[in-house]
């Protein structure tokens, strides 16, 4: 299993990056749930396999258990991911709502950051 | 009561309080202001007793060590708090002189202190996924912060930020998987003592790489920095002052703490990268600066030049330069913050800060003029301000490393940086065409230019008591390079799961 999660993380890494680097908002948004998902697959691969690994349990069936530590960073890091998606919509919302646009490139053309008042 | 979790804990629930107080008003503000000034004092105490030789180690749950989340502050760590608290309360007063609490929007002062609380725990933890929450925090509040008072070019900017940061914490949460796989814990103490047996191994080396790049890009250091110049100057006033003192800083603290604390010593590699991403940070920084015509763009691209100032100082890698690097922050965080808050001043009295439409401060105001000659030939490197004893120590211990590309590089640096402070110079203070109006009936400038002016005197302070400060920094780097005293300490508290006491 170990060679097919790490080939599926890499290619969701390799999906979000096109993604993101699109212009559509709609593309980008997708491409940044697909890196966090990535991510946290990523982080949960970490576990590694359970074989001959127990549970420091005194009096328990010594059975094969997966390491638990990374499901609990991924738990807090869904956590945020999600609250931070959920500001990324908003944010590209309010962005359309104001330009009128869902094309970054069309958004960032002909802006003059030299100066600004 | 153990006072490590006292500077999380104190903003944290001094945001709550407020967010449920509701309608600003003159008791809340009185609140926020008081609850800043004992964060301060705690800090400064913090600073005082872990100067001493003493170390604050909390072990939340009572869970020993390597099981249960540590909260540690060194000195190290009691210096960042201190300039994070102090940064912050000029902030907020700043705030307070600009806008009478009828027109303040509601949520501002609760986010602030929520940001203060990430920015803190950062400094405070001992544990690498705590340092991901930590940084969670601290970006989700200013994100917040960022698009709250925002129109549509703001919001526009804020874009940006966000992605780059998003990909960031991203890249974080995968290098501490890593990290975790690599070494079987995530405490720094642990990690530390672990790594110390594997140095050899490549597999170190690459996730002190991919951390390089997860906490440069919050540093902003040369490739990774393009979130940072358009963002910053649409912020507040009084935010712009703490984001350009404090967010940036944090990054550097953690390289700090994880290339000197945490990962083994002799990652030579990726302290030579970080030293030549640090000249490269240090010129394009400086020449972006140039680029730009309002006081706070300038200001902006400034933060970035002088970050590579102190990543070199990381990257030269000896207790010397660590020294010099801490110096350097202390130097700083306070001049950029004082920086932004006269620059708002300039603001407030010309309406606008575009140096084509600035002028006649010095003929009306003289006093400003002194307060920004003072910050702007500190940032420059000028004796015997703050920022030429940090520049001198970085440069001695360059040169001693034979790394003379990079001390030139920084030479030159400061003579940009210099020329740019003197085109705000010429332009806002000393021109003085006829038409340029004056606001100086609007009463709130004298106010803004006291906060600013008290800001000023620290940092004349510690340009002028550069050995005392310079010997807190030297004990705050030699510690943080003690990768064993670190342990001991974190691992002398015994909780449940510990090794039971002889």
């Amino acid at each position: 299993m170990q060679i097919e999660t790490a080939l599926l993380i890499g290619a969701l890494f390799g999906c979000a990056t096109y993604l993101i680097l699109q212009n559509s908002f709609v593309r980008i948004l997708f491409g940044f749930v697909v890196l966090t998902n990535a991510a946290n697959l990523l982080v949960l691969s970490m576990s590694g396999n359970p074989a001959g690994r127990h549970a420091p349990i005194v009096g328990s069936v010594a059975r094969p258990l997966v390491d638990p530590l990374p499901q609990a960073l991924i738990l807090t890091a869904i956590v945020i991911g999600f609250g931070v998606t959920a500001y990324l919509v908003l944010l590209l919302y309010r962005i359309f709502l104001d330009q009128r646009t869902t094309n970054a490139a069309e958004l960032y053309e002909d802006q003059d950051t030299s100066e600004h008042t | 009561m153990n006072p490590t979790i006292l500077p999380i804990l104190l903003p944290l629930l001094t945001a709550l309080l407020v967010l449920f107080w509701g309608k600003p008003g003159r008791p809340r503000r009185v609140l926020v202001a008081g609850s800043g000034i004992v964060q301060l004092a705690l800090a400064l105490w913090l600073v005082a007793r872990s100067c001493t030789g003493e170390s604050f180690v909390l072990t939340l749950g009572n869970w020993s060590a390597p099981f249960g989340i540590v909260l540690v502050i060194d000195p190290l760590a009691a210096i960042m708090l201190a300039l994070s608290t102090f940064t912050a309360l000029a902030s907020i007063l700043y705030g307070y002189a600009e806008l009478s609490f009828r027109v303040e929007h509601p949520l501002r002062l609760p986010l602030t202190q929520f940001l203060l609380a990430g920015i803190n725990l950062a400094f405070c933890t001992g544990d690498l996924f705590n340092l991901f929450v930590a940084f969670e925090i601290m970006l989700i509040a200013s994100y917040a912060l960022l698009t709250l008072e925002a129109d549509d070019w703001d919001v526009k900017q804020a874009f940006p930020y966000l992605a780059v940061n998003l990909v960031g914490s991203t890249l974080f949460l995968c290098a501490a998987g890593l990290a975790y796989t690599l070494f079987g814990t995530l405490n720094f103490a642990d990690i530390a003592m672990r790594a110390s047996v594997m140095a050899d191994d490549p597999r170190v080396l690459a996730l002190g790489l991919l951390l390089l790049v997860v906490f440069g890009i919050k540093a902003g250091i040369f490739p990774l920095y393009y979130w940072l110049p358009n963002s910053y100057p649409t912020l507040p006033i009084p935010l712009a002052a703490l984001y350009a003192g404090m967010l940036t800083k944090v990054g550097v603290y953690v390289l700090l703490r994880v290339f000197g604390t945490v990962l083994p010593h002799s990652l030579e590699p990726a302290h030579q990268l970080l030293a030549w991403l640090a000249g490269a940070t240090m010129i394009f920084g400086v020449l972006g600066a140039i680029s730009r015509n309002f006081i706070r763009g300038i200001l902006a691209y400034h933060i970035l030049s002088q970050i590579g100032f102190m990543v070199l100082a990381i990257g030269l890698f000896t207790p010397l330069s660590f020294a010099a690097c801490i110096f350097y922050v202390i130097h700083h965080i306070i001049v950029k913050s004082s920086l932004f808050l006269i620059g708002g001043v300039g603001l407030c009295l010309n309406r606008t800060d575009n140096l084509d439409r600035m002028g006649n401060l010095w003929r009306h105001a003289p006093w400003l003029g002194v307060v920004f000659l003072c910050q702007a030939l500190s940032l420059a490197g000028l004796p015997p301000l703050s920022g030429f004893w940090g520049k001198y120590a970085i440069v001695v211990v360059g040169l001693e490393k034979g790394a003379y590309v990079l001390v030139a590089a920084s030479l030159v640096a400061s003579i940009l940086t210099l020329f740019s402070m003197l085109k705000i110079w010429n332009s806002a203070f000393w021109n003085s065409p006829d038409e340029r109006e004056v606001c100086l009936w609007d009463l709130r400038w004298v106010k803004l230019c006291r906060v600013a002016a008290g800001m000023t005197v620290v940092s004349l302070g510690i340009g002028l008591g550069a050995e005392g400060v310079f010997r807190v920094a030297q004990e705050a780097a030699v510690r943080a390079l003690d990768q064993e005293g670190y342990a001991r300490v974190v691992f002398s508290r015994i909780g449940k799961g510990g090794a039971t006491p002889p």
